[in-house]
């Protein structure tokens, strides 16, 4: 892994020394040159709960939409909104992508992806939840905020869009976020801990049930 | 649907944990995945080439005949392949439309050729991508107008058709001389007698000598007035028996009068029959003499002879607009140097630059290089201004003409190209709605993605039609809204609603091209998205009716069917059916838990 990335940077840093002006251009010129090549399937079988056929399926879906093996946040975006048409799934594609660039370098090469979707796919609840929190902690201090839990609510339900039943009003994240914190914030801190979090979900039986809905994905 | 987004489903579908925690609602369970799991190569020989591509790709059109099982009858059991007996190069491009998603036209292969094979492996033209689409359309188009030539020729050799009237048959001899003798000797005939009417027009004014009793020389129309006159007559006879004829055998006789040979015609023999009306009035025979100016536009009839006036006639009202700029550019400059002339030389004596408009024919001579010598400037800045402007004459002038020349080519091309291009569009959109369906797999977990999301957030998707009543209403029942996007969703099977961003009437199916256009990709799933609220609509009525056992006033055909029995199921798409079934079976299950 860690020399992987190094063959991505030293790319990159030679193109950097080559043009210093930070144009949009450039940028992507520098994405299209590098080409990121993913560890073996042993090794990613070994990282993964994934099995060589599931790896080899996944490749081949993620190669096709990324030919430079790595995702940069606008294509993440991009790809993310096709999935809902009627609303602005953008903001929740910004997390999503924060979720899973676990090395923060701004792209999510192959190994990013499948070591989150195997946490999600096939991991234990506890990882599941684990994966979650850290999805809703945005700052990644270990307490989700009630500002945190806002934003992702908000950019939940702007993927709904415009057009619902009943209709979305200005403060229906915000209940909602009241709504998670009553049921989250055991001790009333105005801060959600991991254990509060993972021990209100392990109580939660809809919780627990939907956390299984998506095992046989792939 | 391309490879890029159905193979990211189980992506965005695991990234769906992150809203569980936070759900209002439980979630709907999933569907059946009914899918078999066949993930292998599938072997197929066209005429001795070997493809090899995944079942998976082949199967992401199943309206095709590869896609489907219709293949199977292609299935050669000895060698374990799928053969086909047609040409490989093309079906390389077949192929490679399962795997991109864009049918390509490669330019070296014959246009009847590839449309053959499409038609066999049951590809709809219409959905060629974008870079090759044009190329395409002009080549067929060719080979069409190439067929449609061969056609006409043959048919212009044919016998006539006995039982056409004699009024067609007498149209046909006017619009094609060379069907019959007949129309040939009428053809000449009328071409004859525009020339001499022209050629007599054009003699009768000149000098033919002195009369006996007169001493100033007279013209050929004086001394001769009398032959002249009949000439004339004769030539009117036969003009006007032209135009009753072709009156009488027009199709359409107020098209043929709109239209300009018509117009032509008569202005051509008016200025005789009003001659021939009017006294020999002073005041109005100098106003008579005028109109037999008009007799020159006979010369026009010759347009019906030559296809190249035609042509001409049609280029210069094409580039009309760039000729009106020429004429007005050249007009600023003409009264800009008139002007300075003007001003110039006012000062000399004996000047014949007596006013601005006097000075205009100087400028305009001098301008296109004329020269004529009859207005010359005196004083040094006269002649100054009159260099420069004979400089700048040289340049306005010789420049714009080549432009121009070049602009009639272009102008005359590119309203082809557009007029092609609208045509291509209105045929592009009709094909693209008998586009073959989505993978209904993809639509199946697509649905259920977006099912979750309203069971996240409490709230439902409903189409925009129903959107606006709900705004206009401020008091409704449930029920009432809940059936009027019901019934506003039920029309044209469900099919008629729309996304945020499309519009109401263009109903796209989805475009099997991924594109790359961001709005090509909304309006693919914009309609997976209207089957999924469609079922959503319906199951919130479910809902509706146990939870909160309220009558449903919905006549809509899927609520009675969900909720009475196992439908028979009302008239849809079967993916559409399928999928609902089992939703309706999972949720009846499930309501009834609650």
């Amino acid at each position: 892994m860690d020399s992987q990335a190094k063959r991505v940077e030293t790319i990159s840093a030679r193109l950097d020394a080559a043009g210093s002006s930070t144009d949009s251009v450039e940028d992507e010129l520098e994405l299209s040159a590098v080409r990121h090549r993913p560890e073996g399937l042993e090794q990613l079988e070994a990282l993964t709960r994934f099995n060589r056929k599931e790896l080899q399926i996944l490749y081949r879906g993620f190669k096709n939409e990324c030919p430079s093996g790595v995702v940069n946040e606008d294509t993440f975006k991009d790809i993310y909104s096709q999935f809902f048409p009627q609303g602005d799934a953008s903001k929740y594609a910004h997390f999503l992508f924060n979720a899973f660039d676990t090395n923060k370098d701004g792209s999510v090469s192959f190994e990013d992806f499948v070591m989150g979707l195997s946490i999600l796919l096939r991991g234990s609840v506890q990882e599941k939840l684990n994966w979650a929190f850290n999805l809703y902690d945005i700052n990644k201090d270990g307490y989700i905020t009630k500002e945190e839990m806002l934003d992702i609510m908000k950019a939940i339900y702007d993927m709904m869009g415009k057009c619902t039943y009943p209709l979305v009003k200005d403060d229906t994240p915000r209940q909602h976020v009241e709504l998670f914190f009553q049921k989250m914030d055991k001790n009333k801190d105005g801060v959600v801990t991991i254990d509060e979090f993972i021990d209100c979900c392990q109580n939660d039986e809809n919780i627990m049930r939907s956390m299984q809905l998506f095992e046989n994905v792939i | 649907m391309a490879a890029g987004v159905a193979a990211w489903l189980p992506f965005a579908r695991a990234a769906a944990i992150g809203w569980m925690p936070v759900a209002s609602a439980p979630m709907p369970t999933l569907p059946a995945d009914n899918r078999q799991k066949q993930e292998g190569l599938i072997a197929i020989n066209v005429s001795g080439h070997k493809f090899q591509t995944w079942r998976n790709t082949l199967e992401r059109y199943p309206d095709t005949l590869l896609g489907s099982t219709e293949r199977e009858f292609f299935y050669h059991e000895e060698t374990n392949e799928y053969f086909f007996d047609r040409d490989p190069d093309i079906f390389r491009h077949i192929l490679n439309f399962y795997r991109t998603g864009k049918l390509h036209y490669p330019r070296q292969e014959c246009i009847s050729a590839y449309d053959e094979e499409l038609a066999f492996f049951g590809i709809i033209p219409e959905i060629i991508g974008d870079c090759c689409y044009e190329e395409y359309k002009d080549r067929r188009r060719e080979n069409q107008e190439r067929i449609q030539d061969d056609e006409d020729s043959e048919n212009q050799n044919e016998m006539v058709p006995p039982d056409m009237t004699f009024r067609e048959t007498m149209w046909r001899a006017f619009e094609n001389p060379h069907t019959s003798t007949m129309a040939l000797v009428f053809y000449y005939v009328t071409g004859f007698f525009i020339a001499v009417s022209v050629m007599a027009n054009v003699v009768e004014t000149v000098p033919c000598g002195t009369l006996p009793n007169r001493v100033k020389e007279v013209s050929c129309g004086e001394r001769y007035a009398l032959a002249f006159f009949c000439l004339d007559t004769a030539c009117v006879m036969i003009f006007t028996v032209e135009y009753l004829l072709r009156l009488m055998a027009a199709p359409s006789r107020w098209n043929f009068i709109k239209s300009v040979m018509s117009v032509i015609d008569v202005v051509a023999i008016m200025p005789y029959y009003i001659g021939l009306v009017m006294t020999d009035n002073e005041d109005v025979s100098g106003a008579f003499v005028t109109l037999r100016v008009f007799r020159v536009f006979r010369i026009f009839k010759f347009s019906r002879h030559s296809a190249g006036l035609r042509i001409l006639g049609y280029t210069l009202k094409s580039c009309a607009s760039e000729l009106g700029f020429l004429l007005f550019s050249l007009t600023m400059a003409i009264i800009i140097f008139a002007t300075v002339m003007f001003y110039a030389e006012k000062g000399s004596t004996a000047s014949k630059f007596t006013s601005i408009p006097a000075a205009f024919w100087y400028t305009i001579v001098t301008m296109t290089t004329l020269g004529y010598g009859d207005m010359v400037p005196k004083t040094i800045v006269g002649k100054i201004v009159g260099s420069v402007c004979s400089l700048s004459g040289v340049l306005v002038i010789a420049l714009p003409v080549p432009v121009i020349v070049s602009n009639f080519s272009r102008i005359y091309h590119q309203s082809q190209r557009a007029e092609k291009r609208r045509a291509q569009k209105a045929s592009k959109a009709a094909g693209q709605a008998l586009v073959c369906k989505a993978n209904p797999m993809f639509d199946t977990h697509h649905n259920h993605l977006l099912h979750c999301l309203e069971k996240t957030t409490n709230h439902e998707f409903v189409d925009e039609q129903a959107f606006e009543t709900s705004l206009l209403e401020v008091s409704m029942v449930k029920q009432a809204s809940c059936s009027s996007s019901m019934s506003s969703s039920s029309s044209n099977q469900g099919l008629s609603c729309c996304s945020r961003r499309n519009k109401r009437k263009n109903f796209n199916v989805p475009n099997c091209n991924m594109t790359g256009g961001h709005r090509n990709s909304i309006q693919e799933l914009s309609t997976i998205h209207i089957r999924e609220r469609h079922i959503a609509n319906s199951r919130s009525n479910l809902n509706a009716k146990f939870e909160e056992t309220v009558p449903l006033n919905c006549e809509h055909p899927y609520i009675t069917a969900a909720v009475i029995t196992l439908p028979t199921p009302p008239v849809t798409t079967p993916e559409e059916d399928a999928s609902f079934l089992d939703y309706s079976q999972a949720n009846i299950v499930r309501v009834s838990a609650l």
